[in-house]
Order: C-alpha cells, then sequence, then structure tokens
C-alpha cells in the first residue's frame, strides 16, 4: 500500500516564515517607542566605551576655579574640588552602566532558575522554593542595607551584591507563573517521554520559550536597578572615590551644591539616572508586542482603488 | 545496545505489552483532600506483535491516562504492566529507563502544542536520536532522521522548517517520525488524527497501518472514533468510565456488540451514507469518576440494568471471541448457550 | 414559489495582514428558503467561518467585506446602519457560535444571560423574562432550574443547548450555527442534532450550519454548499450531492470517510494540504491536489457551471454548461 505521497505540500503550505531574529528586529523597529529606548541605550553605550572622545579632561584632577557656573570651557561647571562636572559625568557612564549590567543579569539568571526550577519539578520542592522566593520578596531593604553596611567596605562589590540579594525575587515569581503555565504542554510531555533529564528539560526545553518574558524581566529591572544603585550610592552606600553617578550625587550632597547655587552638579547625574532608566523602559514596550500579539496595533493598509 | 534482551515474546508465548488490573488515582484539591479521582480502575490490555489495537472511548473515560501510564510518564496506583514480560516497576536505573523509551513510544494528540515552538521541527527527532541511538555518528543521525521523515511520506527538507510554517497534517507526521527514530517495537499514538482535517486523516491512519505491515511495529490507536478504530485496527478495547467494557478482534465486537454501551457508540457513529437511522435519543455523558461506589458505571445510562449492576461491580467474561463486562450480556449469553435453562 | 428568505450575492471577504491581502471568501453566493437547513462544508481554511461572520455582521478588522450583498427581509445588511443592525439582531437571525465554553459569560448564570440578551433586544417586564427564559430552556431540554446554574457546572453538551436556547429567545426566522458539536462528544453530538432538528420542524426556521462533519450534512440537511479555499466548489441538494459528487474535492471528502458498517475497503483521501491563500496557486485553486487535473486548470480559473439543479466550479463541466446553454 503506498503512502500518499505528499511533497506537493511543500509547495503549497509556505506559511509566512520569518525566523526569530529577524522578527525580533523587525518588531523591535516597528515599535517607536522602543527604537528611542534603543536609541538612547546605544548612545549610552557608545559613551561608555569612549568617553575620552567626548569629555577628554580628565574627570578627576582637581584643576581647575571651584565650583564655577557652566561655561564653554566647562559645560556643567566645576565641582567644590575644582573638578569639571561634565567630565566627571561621561567618564561615570562606564561603571555605573557595567554595574547595572551585571547586577541585572545575575538577578535575572537567579530568577530564571529558581522560577522555571520551582515550576517544573513541583511538589515539595516547588513549596520550599516559594517560601524562599517570599522571604527574599518582603525582605526590608534599608535594614538590611544598614546592617550589611557596617559589615562590608563600601564600594561597588558590596553595592553588587547588596543590589542582587535584593532584586532577584520579584521576577522569580513571574517566571515561575510562566513556568506553570506550559508545564504541561505536550512538547514538555514528550521530552519526560523521551527520557531527557530534568535539568535539561529545564535550560533546554523551557527556558528558550521564555526568551522574551526573560528579556522583558531584564529590561523592567534594569530600571530598577538604575535607579535603586544611585539611591543606595546617594545614601553612603557606595565608595565616593567611585565614578558613578550615585556617587556624584553623593558628593554632590556632601558639598551643599544646591545650597552653594551650583544646581547643575547636584541635578546633571540624577537626570542621567532618569534618561537611562527611560531608555531601558522604552526598549521594554517592544517586547510586550513579541510576547503578547493581541497588543499589536492592527496596522489598516490605505485602499488605493476601490474593491472590484 | 548495552542491555541484555528479555526472552524474545516469541519464544516465551509473552504479548509485547501486557497490562493487568491497572489503576490510576489521582488526588483532587491538594495534598488532605479526600476527593480521588478515579481515572483508570482494574484494566487488563495486552499489545501483541505486529498488531493495532484500538483503544476507544469518550472524553473522560481515562484512554489517554493509559497512555501515560504505558509510556511509564505516570506511575500506577496499582496493578503491573509487563514489556516482554518484565515488569516495569522493575525499571531503577536510567539505563533500564531509557531503554524502555527506545522500546515504547508516544505520539501525542495535539499536532500544534507537540513540538518546541523555537526549534526546528528536527529537535525532536535528533534528541531522540541522540538519546536512544548513541552509537550513529553525527552524520549518519542526520541521514537516519531523513530515513524516518520518508517513512512517514514527508520530503527530508521538512526537518528545517519550524512548526508553525507546517500544517497539522505534516506535523502529525513529524510525530510518527520522532517515535520511529528510535526504532521501537510498540507506538502509542494518543487520538493523533482527531484535530486533523478529515482528507487528511485518512493518509495518516493509512501511514499507521504501513508501519505495522512494513516496519513491523505494534500501535496502540487511541480515538473516540469507532469508525476510524475500524479501519485500522485488529482489535478494539472499549472504555467506559476507567473501566474496560468490552474487547476482542474487530469485526467481532463491531458486527455484533454485547455491551449496550458499545451498541450505543455504534448507533451514534454517523454515517455518511446513511440517513435519519432509528436512534435512542440518549442524553448522557460520562461521568467524572470521584469516590466511586461498587457497581457498572455506565448503569444510569443503560436501558438494561438490573439490580446486580447497581451492587457488584462486573468482571470482564468471556463470550465467544470477545471480552464483555456486562452482567445481562453474560447472562444472556448464558441462557443461549443452556437452553434448559430458559424459562419463558 | 416563495421568496428567499437570504441572499447572499457575490460576497467577498479579505483580510488585511501585514504582507498581503488574502482573500478569505471569494464571490459567494447561496440562497435559504424559509425553514430550510443549509448545510455549508468544507475544511479548515476554506472560509466557511468567515462567511458566517461576514452574512452576521460581525466582521472586525483586518476582516473587511469588500465586495457582493446579503440581502435580508428585503434589505441589503452590508450597506445597514448600526441602528437597523441592531433592531435586527437577535430578533430576525441569531447565532450560535463554535465552542459555547468562549461564548459564555463565565460570570453570569445562565439565567441572568437571557435576561440581557431579552433585555437589550426588546421591552420586556421581568415576568415576561421569566417565562421566557423558562419556555426556552424546555424547548431545548434543560431542567429549568439551571437557569441559576453558572456554565462552568454544566457538563459540554448542556452549554451547547444553552447556547441554542439563547439563540431562539426571539424565535428568529433563522439561526447560524458554526460548528456547534465539533467541541462534544460522538453521542451528546447524536443527542443534540436530533434535538436542533425537532427544533426546526416545530418553529419552522431555517438554519445555516457549518461544519466539516460531511455526515451531520447528509443526515439533517435539505441543501450543501462546499467550500474549499474561499469559492464555492460546489453547490447541491443534499440527496444530488451525496449519491452523485460532481466536483473532485467532493468526491475526496466523501471517500476519506472510513465506515463502521459496509465493507472495509482502502481509502485514500485527499493528498496535500489546503493552499495558503495569501500565495494560491494559479488557475483552479484545487489543481495541485486534484486526481482528475487537466492542462488547462492551471491557467483557467473556473467558474461556477450549472449542471442540473447543481452548481459545479471545475472545468470538467464547462463543456456541459455550454452546450446546455
Amino acid at each position: 500500500m503506498a503512502i500518499p505521497d505528499i511533497s506537493v505540500a511543500d509547495s503549497i503550505t509556505d506559511v509566512e516564515a520569518t525566523r526569530a531574529p529577524r522578527r525580533f528586529l523587525r518588531t523591535v523597529f516597528g515599535n517607536r517607542k522602543a527604537v528611542v529606548g534603543a536609541v538612547i541605550l546605544l548612545v549610552m553605550a557608545f559613551v561608555a566605551a569612549f568617553p575620552g572622545l567626548i569629555a577628554p579632561d580628565d574627570p578627576q584632577a582637581a584643576l581647575y576655579a571651584q565650583n564655577a557656573g557652566p561655561s564653554s570651557a566647562h559645560l556643567l561647571g566645576t565641582t567644590q574640588l575644582g573638578q569639571d562636572v561634565f567630565s566627571q559625568l561621561v567618564w561615570s557612564t562606564r561603571l555605573t552602566l557595567i554595574v547595572t549590567l551585571i547586577v541585572t543579569a545575575i538577578a535575572t539568571f537567579l530568577s530564571t532558575i529558581i522560577g522555571v526550577t520551582s515550576a517544573y519539578v513541583g511538589g515539595i520542592t516547588d513549596r520550599a522554593l516559594t517560601v524562599f522566593i517570599d522571604v527574599f520578596l518582603i525582605l526590608p531593604v534599608l535594614p538590611l542595607l544598614i546592617l550589611l553596611a557596617a559589615y562590608l567596605p563600601p564600594g561597588v562589590t558590596s553595592l553588587v551584591i547588596v543590589l542582587c540579594i535584593t532584586s532577584w525575587a520579584f521576577q522569580a515569581r513571574q517566571l515561575r507563573s510562566q513556568g506553570l503555565s506550559i508545564r504541561n504542554r505536550d512538547f514538555l510531555v514528550a521530552a519526560r517521554a523521551r527520557g531527557e533529564r530534568g535539568i535539561y528539560i529545564i535550560l533546554v526545553e523551557i527556558v528558550p520559550t521564555m526568551t522574551s518574558l526573560i528579556a522583558a524581566s531584564f529590561l523592567s529591572l534594569a530600571v530598577y536597578v538604575v535607579g535603586f544603585a544611585a539611591s543606595l550610592q546617594f545614601l553612603g552606600l557606595g565608595n565616593s572615590s567611585e565614578l558613578m553617578w550615585g556617587t556624584m550625587l553623593y558628593n554632590a550632597q556632601q558639598a551643599s551644591a544646591l545650597e552653594a547655587g551650583n544646581a547643575w552638579w547636584a541635578l546633571s547625574p540624577g537626570a542621567a539616572v532618569a534618561v537611562l532608566g527611560t531608555g531601558f523602559a522604552l526598549l521594554n514596550y517592544a517586547f510586550d508586542e513579541i510576547g503578547n500579539p493581541a497588543l499589536r496595533p492592527v496596522r489598516r493598509k490605505r485602499r488605493d482603488q476601490p474593491p472590484a | 545496545m548495552a542491555v541484555p534482551a528479555p526472552n524474545s515474546s516469541e519464544s516465551t508465548g509473552e504479548p509485547l505489552l501486557r497490562a493487568v488490573d491497572l489503576t490510576k488515582h489521582f488526588r483532587l484539591g491538594g495534598m488532605f483532600s479526600k476527593q480521588v479521582l478515579h481515572a483508570v480502575d482494574d484494566l487488563s490490555i495486552t499489545v501483541a506483535e505486529r498488531e493495532i489495537v484500538a483503544l476507544v472511548g469518550e472524553s473522560g473515560s481515562g484512554k489517554s491516562t493509559v497512555a501515560r501510564l504505558l509510556a511509564h510518564i505516570y506511575k500506577p496506583t496499582r496493578g503491573e504492566i509487563y514489556y516482554r514480560g518484565r515488569p516495569l516497576r522493575g525499571l531503577r536505573s536510567r539505563r533500564d529507563l531509557l531503554w524502555y523509551r527506545g522500546e515504547v513510544a508516544i505520539v501525542l494528540q495535539d499536532p500544534f502544542s507537540a513540538f518546541h515552538p523555537v526549534f526546528p521541527i528536527s529537535h525532536g527527532v535528533m534528541r531522540n536520536l541522540a538519546l536512544h541511538r548513541p552509537e550513529l555518528s553525527g552524520g549518519e543521525r542526520r541521514r537516519e532522521a531523513e530515513r524516518v521523515c520518508e517513512t512517514v511520506g514527508l520530503g527530508p527538507r521538512m526537518l528545517d522548517r519550524y512548526p508553525y510554517e507546517m500544517s497539522g497534517g505534516e506535523r502529525q507526521r513529524i510525530g510518527f517520525a520522532q517515535a520511529l527514530a528510535v526504532r521501537p517495537k510498540l507506538i502509542l499514538a494518543d487520538e493523533p488524527v482527531s484535530m486533523l482535517d478529515v482528507s487528511i486523516r485518512v493518509g495518516v491512519l493509512n501511514m499507521m497501518a504501513s508501519l505495522r505491515d512494513r516496519e513491523g511495529v505494534s500501535l496502540l490507536y487511541i480515538t473516540h472514533d469507532l469508525a476510524s478504530a475500524r479501519y485500522v485496527a485488529d482489535r478494539i478495547v472499549v472504555m467506559y468510565a476507567g473501566h474496560m467494557v468490552e474487547e476482542g478482534p474487530t469485526e467481532a465486537v463491531l458486527s455484533n456488540p454485547k455491551h449496550p454501551y458499545t451498541q450505543l457508540l455504534l448507533s451514534a457513529a454517523a454515517e455518511p451514507s446513511e440517513k435519519e437511522a432509528e436512534i435512542a435519543a440518549d442524553s448522557g455523558e460520562p461521568p467524572r469518576v470521584i469516590n466511586p461506589s461498587e457497581g457498572c458505571r455506565f448503569r444510569w445510562r443503560c436501558p438494561y440494568a438490573i439490580d446486580k449492576c447497581a451492587q457488584i461491580t462486573p468482571q470482564p467474561t468471556p463470550i465467544g471471541a470477545t471480552q464483555v463486562a456486562c452482567h445481562v450480556a453474560v447472562a444472556e449469553a448464558e441462557r443461549a448457550s443452556n437452553p434448559a435453562s430458559i424459562t419463558r | 414559489m416563495t421568496n428567499p428568505l437570504l441572499e447572499v450575492d457575490e460576497l467577498t471577504v479579505d483580510y488585511q495582514t501585514e504582507s498581503a491581502d488574502v482573500r478569505a471568501v471569494n464571490q459567494v453566493s447561496f440562497t435559504v428558503d424559509p425553514g430550510e437547513f443549509l448545510g455549508i462544508v468544507g475544511e479548515s481554511g476554506c472560509g466557511k467561518s468567515t462567511l458566517l461572520f461576514a452574512v452576521a455582521q460581525l466582521l472586525s478588522p483586518p476582516g473587511e467585506i469588500v465586495a457582493g450583498k446579503v440581502i435580508f427581509h428585503g434589505r441589503d445588511m452590508v450597506r445597514l446602519g448600526r441602528g437597523d443592525l441592531q433592531s435586527m439582531r437577535w430578533r430576525d437571525y441569531s447565532i450560535v457560535m463554535q465552542s459555547a465554553m468562549n461564548a459564555l459569560n463565565p460570570m453570569k448564570n445562565i439565567g441572568a444571560q437571557f435576561k440581557d440578551t431579552l433585555e437589550a433586544h426588546g421591552n420586556v417586564s421581568k415576568e415576561d423574562v421569566r417565562r421566557r427564559s423558562v419556555e426556552v430552556m424546555e424547548l431545548v431540554g434543560i431542567d429549568p432550574a439551571h437557569l441559576k446554574s453558572y456554565p462552568h457546572q454544566l457538563s459540554g453538551g448542556m452549554r451547547q443547548r444553552a447556547m441554542i436556547a439563547m439563540a431562539l429567545l426571539f424565535t428568529p426566522q433563522l439561526v447560524i450555527m458554526d460548528e456547534p458539536t465539533s467541541a462534544l462528544d460522538v453521542v451528546a453530538q447524536q443527542s443534540l442534532m436530533t434535538k436542533i432538528k425537532d427544533l426546526q420542524r416545530s418553529l419552522g426556521f431555517a438554519i445555516i450550519f457549518v461544519t466539516h462533519d460531511m455526515s451531520v450534512v447528509h443526515r439533517y440537511s435539505d441543501h450543501v454548499l462546499v467550500m474549499y479555499a474561499g469559492q464555492v466548489a460546489e453547490s447541491a441538494r443534499t440527496d444530488e450531492v451525496f449519491e452523485r459528487p460532481l466536483h473532485p474535492y467532493t468526491r475526496g471528502l466523501m471517500s476519506a470517510f472510513p465506515s463502521v458498517r459496509g465493507p472495509r475497503r482502502e481509502l485514500i483521501g485527499i493528498p496535500g494540504s489546503p493552499p495558503d491563500l495569501a500565495r494560491p496557486p494559479s488557475g483552479c485553486l484545487f489543481h495541485p491536489r486534484c486526481p482528475d487535473v487537466m492542462p488547462a486548470c492551471l491557467n483557467h480559473a473556473p467558474e461556477l457551471y450549472p449542471v442540473g439543479d447543481s452548481q459545479v466550479r471545475c472545468l470538467l463541466y464547462a463543456e456541459e454548461a455550454r452546450k446546455a446553454s
């Protein structure tokens, strides 16, 4: 008995075949907000990579007139030690961005692994891990900080540790929910039936289906981290000699810059933080649409000729 | 293959797969609830080599649970499954389990969610080959993947497509190709054609029959459609509410159904060439069996129910070429074979 | 000769997607007489559901009616304003959706949903609402006590019956049903169809019934429309179609049903799959899968040719039709 030859189907069913990377780019560029966000982040990345091209002055050299207002030589004025504020702002971009990305990456990684494992393994492990996540969710951050500040040396490393501990839990819950919803999808049942190991299933079968959610988590977490890192440094957890926007805020505060009339010094790092956060937030809009096609606007084309 | 082969079924007369008193219960509503769902109760079923057995029942009958039990995805609450004489309970090590999964493969119902959405369709096939045919090199695996593709009637270029680029019928065939990649002796097919268009179904059914004839693979075909069961199966097992109610060779069961439920299914299986046949207007639905009592689970819908049906659960009893779990049918058969005891 | 209740004339529906416009319904014409049971059959992607939505004026973007008329009670519904349409909805025609699970509001009980419908389309007193709700429940064979039940408390078959009851609240002249039995088991399907046919006989409404199940169409319908790739492939009286299917696609569909009784024979089905309407084949849309394909089929798109009382869209009958006219 011949098996009907359906190779003819090759030519017929050619469903719109856009592969993932092309679809990704198209979605990002199709969304104006996301494009603005991407541009902001690219500019920041450039500034972080090549600060010398924009602000050749050594940011820490205390060479100039103190507390000077903005001028053509010093676009944002000088600090009370005579450092160029604009240079400081530009050169701080690098460390700020690096810290943000490292913390967000670690926290996203932790929340993914813990959330998905909890959802997939189920049972008692799930309950235990959920409690674990909840504990970290309700940790009171400020008292913890004060405690840690007493023991940890001030600086970037401590900042990274503290931020990672306090920010991974939120997304873990979200990712766990998503994991629960796909847990009984047939392709996962099929993977179990094949004899795949649990770790393999989590890493290769489940996590890749959640990439847009993970990307969205990453971006929204980044917004939080940017702001919170600056706040922590403002409160004194950072090392004031490290070049970051948060430490600039701290130094400006310590020198009572606002009262001294040196507003640019006090406000520009805060503005920079806001812009960076906005960049991440705007880029995140693209992922809402990837994740949920129902949110895509229905683009109606103009009819050029009347219907036949 | 490193695992020593158990005795071949031909020499011991043991069928390929034999389940005895298979039972699966699920606790509903958390760890402390008293509600127990009886998905499958005391089901005994066998599949021989080179045979297609159809497991027929409506949704809620427990047939999908049976598939997952036989595929060793669920563990039975009670009862035992023997594969070539080896009890599944004895499979402990990863090696043993992997061996079993290379012998018995499952094909799932929904071709739209049975594949990983992110990877190309070759993913499942290649993983199966990697796990179960480690002796093959990379190039050999690719060739083997193409070979199983052709066996199910698809061109080898299909392997590089993504699931969303393929039709339901094509995806279902790849499901079979995945199963074939491990060179199984038995394929458990859970409603493989229910979600396909009618004109595509026949092609897949024909393919299943040729797998039995040409590749020597046995199949357990799970379905709610009696007509397609008749088309491909050598034997039919009818399930209702977790119990087996009738089983036997296909023609024997369908030409002379003895259990009232089989009769009901048969009369409801609409024919394209019949018009307005006489059918009892039955408006019942299969029950969700939670904390059930003794007795036949069909009795509320049965036009022939007697007192005994509410008291004692009927057991499968041989009547002629078939086995039937029905007090009334058994009594009928005894009367027919024992004319002296007929009282008019 | 009674006037037809509904007349659909060259209806055409396009979907505007990002890449191309897809013609989901292509110049479909048919009529429905009062009390007639019209079955529309076809497989997934043939456009039958889109056609129903278009007839019922329920299409939303990106789908759009781009040509044709839907004449009901002498008025072209495509051109009617919302107010006029609203007054016709549910009173003159109603629609039963494919899966009742999605059409019923899970937060309200059945009685409340009936009440909403009754109040939306007319001035009714509380007593009227209660009386009519009980009436329709009894019509479809559900215990009226279930008016207090929520959808999730009812079985699939009962929910579908509740949908039909809702469709009959104003005793419309036309009920449109989109695969109402596909989510049901074979036995529940049977009893539901029997009930629908009984109701039709006693209340006298016309039915447009969309399904992929040929056996249902054969048993219950008076007239059949076979659709393929958005077009009418064949249109004929039911017994005609089943006795002498004309279009190769119809013949293929018929032969794709294994039977429970009768001789066991090998079936072929139809190779290939329905076409991607964004990139349709040239000439006849069925030609890549047709066992009787001729060279002309690749270039000429066939029209609907009359053959006796039936109509077929197939070049095999072009000659015959030309000779007859």
